[in-house]
């Protein structure tokens, strides 16, 4: 890095406010942040290459782990962008099942992203409680699909296992306690002065530069770009699904949007369990040769899988472009930018949520 | 500051609080029932079908072995990564994990396995090894030289004119023991898994 001032300060990898390791390397004059330049490579996994000359029931697994937070929608956009390639349909039945596990996968991810946000501003206690929060939806996860977080609900023309009705009932008791919680903690978030002063006009990213920086999924949404991958899913259109958008553009306003999309969830998924239609949830069907290119929304922004099968459904070659990289662009080039503290520094990238697993895969 | 600490030690002097401070309990973990754990034996027999080595991901995880007088599947925890497909692929319900076994009985879902043969005749040198080392093979010709010629068309592969040609690709049973046996990679089995479901008569969704 060309040195233009002489406070150079590194933040990283191994930092107490980020979940996974990146190094931030901040130019400062005095507090004041005049450039940032983003390290990644501490986490490479080299996946893709082992996805290569496997069949989905291996690739499907190796997907999911791409990252943890968000592995049911990885799961997910592969086994769509499998069943684009072979021409294979979903039961309607399964395809709402499949937007239940998703959003309640989206809801865990989001509240994890707030309380390390929370966690980053030291309101720990908010953080705590959100926490608490994404327990429950970890379990009602756990009672859909049978795990916490590797799911494995989704296969090539359908889904794993139906819901049964009483743990229909129950997810909807645990959904209206989860959304009493919600409303409280985000009246907390939303109202608290200290919060306020930590996140308010913090971390600003124009609308313009969101644009130039190509920035995807909730930090857009916050910036008033209602750019969502789900307006595009069948499935979500059905539901009739509009995307939450913000204009403050700060912090404060991207926290904001994730509170908006866990209420959202909470919505989709109740009208999924009342229009839940009947019927299988498998319909079969044999993974072919092709290639498609298929994008799905995750928690963080658009994922996209490139790939192409041979003959017996066997994976020949396999992209996966993920949502963090523009989102930690982004906030390297437009959002920490003059901030005016290096505490704002970490809780602007933390405000991003940067998923370095999934970036780096 | 008195004010204060007169009501930290009144806060603290109360008999609940002192109770909670010193005879609190979490309640006990446990593993709810429908939670997907390491795969277990149900007590029915093992058919040796291996159908949950074939679609296991975990590269080493399960294996099938002699346990007194028949086989057994055994999985190996430390590869297991729990995603229950063995269950699932299992046609003799010997697995249950979570509750994917009465799940799979209740709805009559299955996920079924088809091979698919794959030659590539520019590797191909039609040694015969495949033909040869083939079980299957095996049973239908017991005359089944090391050329790998054979004069049944019931085989699944013979030696045709110096070329391996394929009969009955439907008789595979996927097992690969002509894949390792080739020294020139030239025939490549595919293992194709579809998942699909049949519901039981009389029963609602």
């Amino acid at each position: 890095m060309k040195r233009t001032v002489d406070v150079n300060i590194p933040l990283g990898p191994i930092h107490p406010c980020f979940k996974e390791p990146a190094r931030l390397k901040c130019e400062a004059k005095g507090e004041r942040i005049v450039g940032v330049e983003v390290e990644l490579g501490y986490m490479k996994k080299g996946i893709e290459r082992i996805m290569k000359g496997r069949p989905w029931q291996e690739v499907m697994f190796l997907a999911e782990r791409v990252c943890g937070i968000c592995s049911v929608i990885h799961n997910m956009v592969f086994i769509e962008a499998m069943e684009q390639i072979s021409g294979i349909t979903v039961p309607p039945r399964a395809a709402y099942l499949r937007v239940i596990a998703n959003e309640l996968d989206r809801m865990q991810s989001h509240l994890l992203a707030n309380f390390s946000y929370c966690y980053t501003i030291e309101h720990e206690t908010l953080g705590m409680y959100l926490l608490d929060l994404r327990e429950q939806v970890m379990d009602e996860l756990e009672r859909l699909t049978g795990a916490r977080v590797t799911c494995a609900y989704m296969i090539p023309g359908g889904v794993r296992c139906d819901i049964l009705p009483e743990n229909a009932e129950l997810l909807q008791v645990s959904l209206d306690r989860i959304e009493k919680d919600l409303r409280r903690y985000t009246g907390m978030f939303a109202d608290g002065p200290m919060i306020a002063l930590r996140s308010r006009g913090v971390g600003i990213l124009t609308q313009e530069a969101a644009q130039r920086a190509h920035a995807v999924g909730p930090t857009a949404r916050a910036s008033g770009i209602p750019a969502d991958c789900r307006l595009n899913h069948p499935t979500y259109r059905q539901l009739g699904f509009v995307p939450d958008c913000r204009q403050d553009c700060d912090n404060y306003s991207r926290i904001m949007v994730r509170f908006d999309e866990v209420a959202r969830s909470i919505a989709l998924i109740r009208k999924c369990l009342q229009e839940l239609p009947s019927g299988v949830i498998r319909g079969g069907g044999i993974c072919k040769a092709g290639e498609t290119r298929y994008s799905g929304e995750a928690p963080r922004g658009e994922l996209t899988y490139f790939i192409r099968s041979d003959e017996f459904g066997r994976i020949v070659d396999i992209q996966i472009q993920t949502p963090s990289i523009m989102n930690i662009e982004a906030c390297c080039h437009e959002m920490i930018i003059g901030a005016d503290s290096i505490a704002d520094v970490t809780s602007t990238f933390v405000s991003a949520d940067p998923c370095i697993a999934c970036t780096e895969r | 500051m008195g004010y204060s600490l007169i009501w930290y030690l009144k806060e603290f002097a109360r008999t609940a609080w002192i109770k909670k401070f010193l005879f609190a309990k979490t309640a006990p973990l446990t593993t709810p029932s429908y939670f997907r754990g390491f795969p277990e034996p149900t007590g029915r027999i093992c058919q040796h079908a291996l159908f949950c080595m074939m679609a296991c991901p975990a590269p080493g995880a399960i294996e099938v072995v002699h346990a007194g007088n028949g086989w057994m599947p055994r999985i190996h925890k430390g590869h297991c990564i729990r995603c229950g497909l063995c269950v699932e692929a299992c046609p003799h319900g010997v697995l249950k994990s979570g509750r994917i076994l009465e799940t799979m009985e209740r709805e009559g879902s299955s996920l079924l396995f088809s091979f698919r043969i794959a030659i590539d005749p520019d590797l191909c040198t039609g040694c015969g090894n495949c033909a040869t080392a083939c079980p299957v093979n095996k049973q239908i010709d017991a005359q089944l030289g090391a050329g790998g010629h054979s004069s049944s068309e019931e085989v699944i592969m013979r030696v045709l004119d110096g070329d391996v040609q394929v009969l009955h690709e439907e008789k595979c049973t996927g097992c690969k023991t002509c894949e390792t046996s080739c020294p020139t990679r030239a025939i490549q089995i595919a293992r194709i898994l579809e998942g699909t479901q049949q519901p039981p008569e009389g029963s609602g969704p």
